[in-house]
């Protein structure tokens, strides 16, 4: 693996290059040259798709790009480039399997194949949503309680002890080591003492992230996410994030969410454009799993369905070429308390699964309203499990999703945005109120009707 | 080539993103004596018009849009100073944009820019992690209608709050239409600090601006 001195090193000496340069010249021209040159194509009746021919193009363009492109520093407008040595390195010595968590809470993280008949992982929690400090501690409880859950990606605060806090400010690194502080205490609560976190949600510059890499807030079997920047960027934030762990030993994750509509173009863009930066992330952050979140340029949600194409090309070109520990986020329109919510969960976690990643939600609303619980998140481990142990195909799951796709695709604009936590929670006992649990019993057994699945 | 022919082309070149032409096509029209402002409204318009629509319905994707918007940039400079001479020139409502302070996320402030452009505001962008002064400077440099700031991250929301702040401590607030947005950004947040605009996505924005701008001149 190419060393973080080098990478850093290289920030220094890589091809200098204005960064229009690298959007407009770089990424949108290849991407589109690959997209035509491979006849990479989305199908919106498709949107999981069973040819693996069409994975393997993926895969491959998303490798040519990778070279060509590299990755571009924003800090000093100078590209890094990784030869194809380095690159299938990185492939070659990704974990396959890690430990996360201890003891009793303790889990494989494994990378999933296609049609993986394995329980997959199921990592809980409204990540990338800012969370009152005040349900902070219930609502955290609220994913470790539920059983199904094997570990967390909570949101971060945006307000610390009635102080708003502000980017890069000394409020960043309390709020980071607050997050942390409540997160332990809810999974002592909780009964999980051991269960792994994805953290430091709140840490969006550096300055919180280097505040928690100690034993009492981030343990060395947790982790945290380091994005690429849109399209195929970094900053000395990012690195500084990996240069962090990689001392301290804790695991890093690349978060890659590339925007359908964007520099990369289309859905089939996107795809090429996401396989390269599982490929850089890997050689440039020694990433040892990977975050897939398509953006839809308008609603956001990963349940969309170009996003879920994504989703599905993505998490299969991966499997089948580069077999990195992926998880696929579940980011819905629709908030907790709605109907609309189910939908979007199934749908997204169905093709998850089915496609070669661990499902990663529910972050409801898109992380824009705390107007979610740990119920919702049930439900996707509930169908997560069943499409499981139903050993779906690629095949039967299409059709699923497509269908489901259309109970909520022509709402993804208005969505139901639901309602707070406090809303539908009893936040002393950590439960469901009794007309949220309502609506999740009547829900569960439609999608059960709607799906076949057994949930 | 006809006239009503030439602003077809104008607006398929600049629809295209192909500079050269869009330049060359107007260099023709004011060679034939066509008033530049109708060159610019029925040909450049129509065409950035056109951008904006199919990218609204992910036809074409922000590159496309980047390339149109140099393109009609181009044209521009050539019809603008002839129609100023003519005094025909249109006065342009003037927006200064930014990713304000402590975030680097652009993309979606590139799209809101770029969608404006189309829609024949002057846009001044000033790029990412953008103090909330240097907007201010900008506006007041160049007499803008609109101050617009966005954020991905909801640590950087309170220094929109701290621009609205700190125009009305410099007794200004009412110079400005404020407009802010941005994924953790909600309609209700932008009121509740007294912004006087947001848009969900960036059609919303372009929307809500215009109906800001119509009620303003209606004032």
């Amino acid at each position: 693996m190419t060393s973080i001195w080098e990478v850093i090193d290289r920030t220094e000496t890589g091809n200098y290059m204005e960064e229009t340069d690298f959007d407009l010249k770089i990424v949108a021209k290849k991407c589109r040259e690959l997209v035509k040159e491979y006849d990479i194509r989305y199908d919106p009746r498709q949107i999981i798709t069973s040819d693996d021919s069409l994975a393997d193009d993926v895969f491959e363009a998303g490798l040519r790009l990778a070279l060509e492109s590299g990755i571009y520093c924003i800090d000093t407008k100078r590209v890094v480039r990784f030869d194809e040595y380095e690159l299938k390195e990185g492939i070659i010595s990704a974990p396959r399997r890690l430990l996360i968590g201890q003891n009793k809470d303790s889990r494989i993280l494994y990378a999933r194949g296609i049609e993986d008949d394995r329980p997959p992982i199921i990592c809980g929690g409204q990540a990338g949503a800012a969370i009152p400090e005040e349900w902070y501690l219930p609502m955290a409880i609220s994913y470790m309680k539920e059983p199904l859950v094997d570990m967390i990606n909570n949101g971060g605060l945006a307000v610390v002890e009635g102080r708003k806090v502000r980017t890069k400010t000394p409020l960043e690194i309390q709020a980071t080591r607050r997050e942390l502080s409540m997160l332990r205490e809810a999974a002592r609560r909780a009964g999980r003492p051991g269960i792994s976190f994805i953290a430091a949600e709140s840490s969006v510059s550096a300055m919180g992230d280097l505040a928690i890499a100690s034993e009492r807030y981030m343990r060395r079997t947790d982790s945290h996410l380091v994005a690429l920047l849109n399209e195929l960027k970094t900053d000395f934030d990012r690195i500084s994030k990996v240069v962090n762990f990689y001392e301290y030993g804790a695991h890093n994750v690349t978060l890659v969410d590339p925007i359908i509509g964007g520099y990369a173009g289309g859905p089939e863009g996107v795809a090429v454009c996401f396989v390269a930066s599982f490929l850089l992330g890997r050689a440039m952050y020694g990433s040892d799993f990977h975050v897939c979140h398509p953006i839809h340029f308008r609603y956001m949600s990963t349940s969309a369905p170009e996003c879920m194409w994504n989703l599905n090309i993505v998490g299969q070109a991966m499997a089948r070429n580069a077999p990195f520990i992926i998880m696929g986020d579940v980011w819905t329109s629709a908030g907790a308390g709605s109907e609309m919510i189910f939908y979007e969960t199934a749908a997204n976690t169905i093709t998850n699964v089915v496609t070669g990643s661990h499902p990663l939600g529910v972050s409801a609303t898109n992380g824009k309203y705390p107007h979610a619980t740990g119920l919702e998140t049930r439900f996707m481990a509930e169908v997560a499990h069943a499409a499981v142990r139903t050993r779906l195909t690629r095949k039967s799951a299409n059709a699923i999703v497509v269908e489901l796709a259309k109970r909520y695709a022509d709402k993804q604009g208005k969505p139901e945005v639901g309602k707070p936590f406090p809303e539908l929670y009893d936040t002393a006992k950590v439960i469901p109120k009794p007309e949220w649990y309502s609506t999740y019993l009547k829900m569960k057994k439609e999608i059960s009707e709607i799906t076949g699945l057994r949930l | 080539m006809s006239e009503a022919q030439l602003y077809e082309e104008l607006a398929n070149a600049v629809y295209a993103g192909d500079d050269a032409k869009a330049v060359e096509l107007s260099r023709k029209s004011l060679d034939a004596g066509i008033d530049p402002l109708k060159a610019i409204n029925e040909g450049l318009m129509k065409g950035m018009s056109r951008v904006g629509d199919d990218f609204s319905q992910l036809k074409i994707y922000l590159p496309e849009v980047m390339l149109a918007a140099e393109a009609m940039k181009a044209a521009l400079a050539v019809l603008e100073p002839e129609a100023l001479k003519r005094g025909r020139a249109s006065v342009k409502s003037k927006v200064v944009i930014a990713t304000i302070t402590g975030d680097i996320h652009d993309i979606g402030k590139n799209i809101v820019a770029m969608l404006m452009r189309a829609n024949g505001f002057e846009v001044y962008d000033l790029g990412r992690d953008v103090p909330i002064d240097e907007l201010i400077k900008k506006a007041e440099e160049v007499k803008a209608d609109f101050i617009c700031a966005s954020t991905l991250l909801s640590t950087s929301m309170p220094y929109m709050e701290d621009l609205i702040a700190l125009l009305k401590e410099r007794g200004i607030r009412e110079k400005y239409i404020v407009m802010v947005g941005g994924g953790p950004v909600t309609r209700e947040w932008a009121a509740s600090i007294g912004a006087d605009g947001y848009g969900d996505d960036a059609d919303e924005a372009v929307k809500v601006a215009k109906d800001l701008l119509l009620r303003r001149g209606a004032q």
